[in-house]
Formats: structure tokens, sequence, C-alpha cells
């Protein structure tokens, strides 16, 4: 619990620090949700290795980005794509087979395409997990807060996530505070009582959060709060250079993806 | 008189009657502080003057105009009147330090150009500007509850409220707190009203003084005068400053020839020591 805790802060504290903190989110944003969508569209594996190496030096050598932590990001969803993976592999496809086993009751067939499908799956999975790591290790959420309102995103859903997201490392705190006064009183001293502790914690935690967003709205209402959070829009804007350069980029792996399927190459 | 409070009562929806028949005023330029224990209705009072809480009955008077509550007067009343609340969480909630003093800017209508420049002098004035992209959780105790005034000055109010300015904070960041708000005072002719139970810090700061006891007004005046009655601070449950009380002791068990208004200051107490020290010397 404490370590995801650790990982969800240090992934913020990158996000405003990094080197590509300055740039213009919208540039960011651009880039990452383009190139998500190429990688994912990719019918070969070879695009979105591409597109994990670009994003990969883009973050280590320009964002500069820890090698270790990335990578360590890095590790949690490929794991989870190594298992769904590992199912495709095994259990889908058609036609040509490289190996059968028979059983009492059917046939198991490992097929050639199925294990293409998932040599194929695996790095689109995993350059498209580069492209949102891209985007969550270089955009800071207040930057995100103010371009997704530029866009025209109803206030509602901004304001509701502006709100969480603050008080999200607020209640961190006090829940990371309250198990660990519940340990010293030996609350987790067996599996009966770790789970009594932590029903106890959580229930806690959301009567807390009734009193918190009292005490906020009466602290809001003392600045003036008449139901409208205002934000100050001091945002880079977009280097034109850098959305042309993009484009160009998309482009030109939308035409090789075109061609491929168009030729029937796979 | 900047505020003027008359009969004010408030009885909570619980039956609790969290102040008593109070009445006070004060003037501009003033520096305030608000004595009591927990539970004596610091907090409940200080609601009551920007209009966070509306009394059951009596009657606000802000520069002899009486409170208003629709959302216009409050705006106005807001403006003038900043609110620091005791814990900076409450009070910071937008992503960033400049998101957060923005708000109340904002709020006011002020054109983004302006408000910028507000931020920056504001978080400048309490010696946050380097910290304006941080987001709050990156901060300190000290350091949020700085980012909470700057909220309040980014408003250019006249009054500036704060419960509990002290609490949890380290003597340096104590100190640094209470010499920005001084220094508002000297500057800016912000009048200061402070709600604490920290007596120690009561005459490093205030000019005046109120002691509130179980939601009732038991005493006004100089800290001077009312540190010197032992008998009325030990009634209500507070204690003198320790240096008074040093005193209080060397004058009565000790029969020290010590004047009447006890010293709260450690500046007073060395003329005082020194001033027994001469008489001593000149008695050999």
């Amino acid at each position: 619990m404490s370590h995801q805790h650790d990982l969800s802060g240090e992934i913020d504290r990158y996000a405003y620090t990094n080197g590509l903190a300055k740039n213009s989110p919208t540039t960011k944003i651009f880039f990452a949700l383009s190139s998500l969508i190429i990688s994912g569209s990719s019918p070969t594996p070879i695009i979105p290795i591409i597109i994990f190496i670009i994003n990969t030096i883009l973050l280590l050598s320009i964002a500069k980005i820890p090698a270790k932590f990335y990578f360590h990001l890095l590790e949690y969803p490929t794991l989870a794509v190594i298992l769904s993976v590992l199912i495709i592999a095994l259990f889908f496809g058609f036609g040509e087979t490289i190996a059968q086993i028979s059983l009492p009751w059917f046939t198991w067939s490992i097929y050639q395409n199925g294990i293409t499908m998932a040599i194929t799956t695996f790095f689109r999975v995993e350059g498209a997990i580069t492209c949102t790591f891209f985007l969550v290790l270089t955009t800071s959420m207040t930057d995100l807060f103010v371009t997704l309102r530029k866009i025209k995103i109803p206030k509602v859903v901004i304001e509701l996530s502006l709100l969480i997201y603050r008080y999200i490392f607020v209640f961190m705190e006090v829940s990371s505070k309250m198990n660990t006064a519940q340990s010293l009183r030996l609350g987790h001293s067996s599996a009966m009582r770790r789970i009594r502790s932590l029903a106890l914690l959580a229930g806690n935690l959301f009567i807390r959060t009734l009193e918190q967003g009292e005490r906020t709205f009466t602290a809001m209402s003392a600045r003036g709060y008449d139901g409208n959070i205002m934000l100050l829009e001091e945002l880079p804007s977009p280097k034109k250079s850098a959305i042309i350069a993009i484009v160009l980029f998309d482009v030109v792996f939308a035409v090789v993806i075109f061609l491929l399927l168009y030729f029937g190459v796979v | 008189m900047l505020f003027r409070l008359e009969n004010l009562v408030h009885q909570y929806s619980d039956g609790t009657i969290a102040l008593d028949n109070v009445s006070l005023s004060f003037e501009t330029g003033d520096r305030i502080a608000l004595l009591g224990t927990n539970g004596s209705g610091k907090t409940t009072l200080l609601n009551h003057l920007n209009g966070i809480l509306k009394p059951t009955s009596g009657q606000i008077y802000y520069q002899d105009q009486p409170l208003k509550y629709d959302s216009k007067s409050l705006l106005q009343l807001r403006r003038r009147v900043g609110f620091v609340f005791q814990d900076p969480n409450d009070q910071l909630f937008a992503p960033t330090v400049k998101q957060d003093v923005a708000f109340g800017p904002l709020n006011l209508g002020q054109p983004p150009e302006q408000v910028k420049k507000v931020v920056d002098d504001a978080l400048e004035t309490v010696g946050m500007l380097e910290f304006k992209e941080k987001p709050p959780h990156f901060l300190s105790l000290g350091q949020k509850k700085r980012v909470a005034l700057a909220g309040v000055l980014a408003m250019e109010p006249e009054v500036i409220i704060m419960d509990e300015p002290t609490s949890n904070l380290d003597p340096r960041a104590t100190s640094d707190i209470l010499h920005l708000l001084l220094r508002l005072n000297k500057e800016k002719r912000i009048t200061l009203l402070l709600a604490t139970h920290d007596v120690d810090m009561v005459p490093l700061f205030a000019n005046k003084l109120y002691i509130l006891s179980k939601g009732k007004l038991v005493s006004e005046g100089a800290p001077k005068d009312l540190f010197s009655d032992a008998e009325l601070i030990r009634k209500v449950n507070l204690r003198a400053p320790r240096l008074t009380h040093l005193f209080e002791v060397l004058k009565k068990e000790d029969n020290l020839p010590i004047d009447e208004k006890l010293p709260l200051t450690i500046g007073e107490a060395r003329k005082e020591i020194l001033q027994l020290l001469g008489t001593t010397k000149s008695e050999k």
C-alpha cells in the first residue's frame, strides 16, 4: 500500500519537474493521443516498437525521467500484458497449427497466426503504454485541467477532477496515518483483525471526507466562491513547428499502415 | 468603528449556545488577540465576522453598516474581511499554489492580467513566489499557511482574521508568520484579529485582548492589564505568559519590589530585572 502511494506521488512529482514540464500541454496531449492511436491500430509490431523507442528516448533523455524509475513503472502493465497475451497465444487463431496436444476430451491446437497475433498485440499495447506514460510523466494535472477547459469539456467534470486530485493527496496522508496508528495498536496482528481495521479505516475516511467537504466549501465561500471555480489560464501556447512535426510524424506512420494493409503484406 | 458586535448570540442547531450576548468593537489598524480555551467560542465568533455564520440574535456592524446576508453584500464583505483558516488543507483546494491564490481575485471578477500581478505580489509578500507552480501537497505546513495567507492577501482585505495562525508550527515558522502579520499591519494598515490559545504569542503582537470563556466575553483590554490579573486568567483556565508568571511568583513569594503591571515580553522583563538589580546594588 505504501509502495503504491510512493509511486503515484512520484509520478505526480515528475509531472511538475520533468524537462518537458514547461512545454505546451496541447502539443504533448496531441502527440500522446495520436501516437497512441497509431500504435494501437498498427497491424505489425514494427511501428509500435518504433513508437516505444521514441517515447522512451524522449522520456529518458529530454524529460530526464530516471531510467530506473521509468522501467520500474513499465513492469506493472507489462506483467498484465504478458498474462493476457499468453492466453491469446495459446488459445486463439486458426489455420496452420504448430502444435497439437490430444487430450481425452478435445484436441488443443496452437496456431501459427495465434502466436503472431499475440506478438503484435504485445507490442501494440507496450507502445500504447509508453504513450500514456509520456503524457502522465510530462504533463501536470493542472495543465491538463486548463487544457481540458479550453477544449470545452463540461465544467462540472473539470471541477470535480480538480477537487478530487487535490484531496486525493490529503486523504492519502490521512489514511496512511490512520493505518500506522492502527498497526501501532496491533490492529494488523491477524488476518481477521486486519480486515476489521481496514473496514474501520474506510468508514472513518468516508466521514472525514464529508467533514472536509463542508470545511472546504466554507473556506471557498469565504473567498467569494459562487458555484464556479475559475482558473487562471496561463499556459505556453503550442509551437507551430512542433505541431507540424508531430502531424508529419503521424502521417508517415499512417501511410505505412495503409500500405501494409492495402498490399496485404500482413 | 470598523467592527461593532452588539449582543451577539449564536445557538447551534443541537441547542449549544456557542456565543452568549457578546458585544465588542474595534478600530482600523488594531491588532487584536482573541484568547480562550478550546471550545470557548472563538471560531464561532470569527465565523460571524465575514458572514459564514449568521447570528441567532444580535447585530454586527461593519463600518457602521449592519451586515447583510444576500450574496452580493457577502461578496463585498468577504473582499474586505479576509479569513485564514486553521488547517490550510481546508483552504488550499486548487491544484497549484498560483491557481489557489488566484481563486479569490478571479471571484471578484478582476481581469486575468491584473490577477496575475496580484498573485505574484501576494506570493512575494509572504515569501512563497518561487513555489508558484507547485501543488500544495509538495509544501510543508508552514509554507501552506503562508500560501493560505497569500490567498487572502490577494483580495486586498482591510481586515485579516486568522484562526490559530501558529498552531503546529515550529518556532521559526511561528516567528515568520508573526513578523509577516505585523509588517502587514504596519505597512498596509491591515487590521488583525487572531484567535489563539498560545498565550506567549499574545504580547508579541496584540495591542488589544479579548478573553472568551464558555461563549461569554469575560474581559477586554490591553494585554498588560489583563495578564497582570492572575485571578481572572486562572478562572478562565488560561495562564499568563511564562515570564509574567515568573514575575508574579517573584513578587508574591519572594516579595521583590515589582511593578503592579507585570512584564510580558523579554524586553520588558529585562528592563524590570535591570531595575531590580539597580535597586539592590544601591541598597548595598
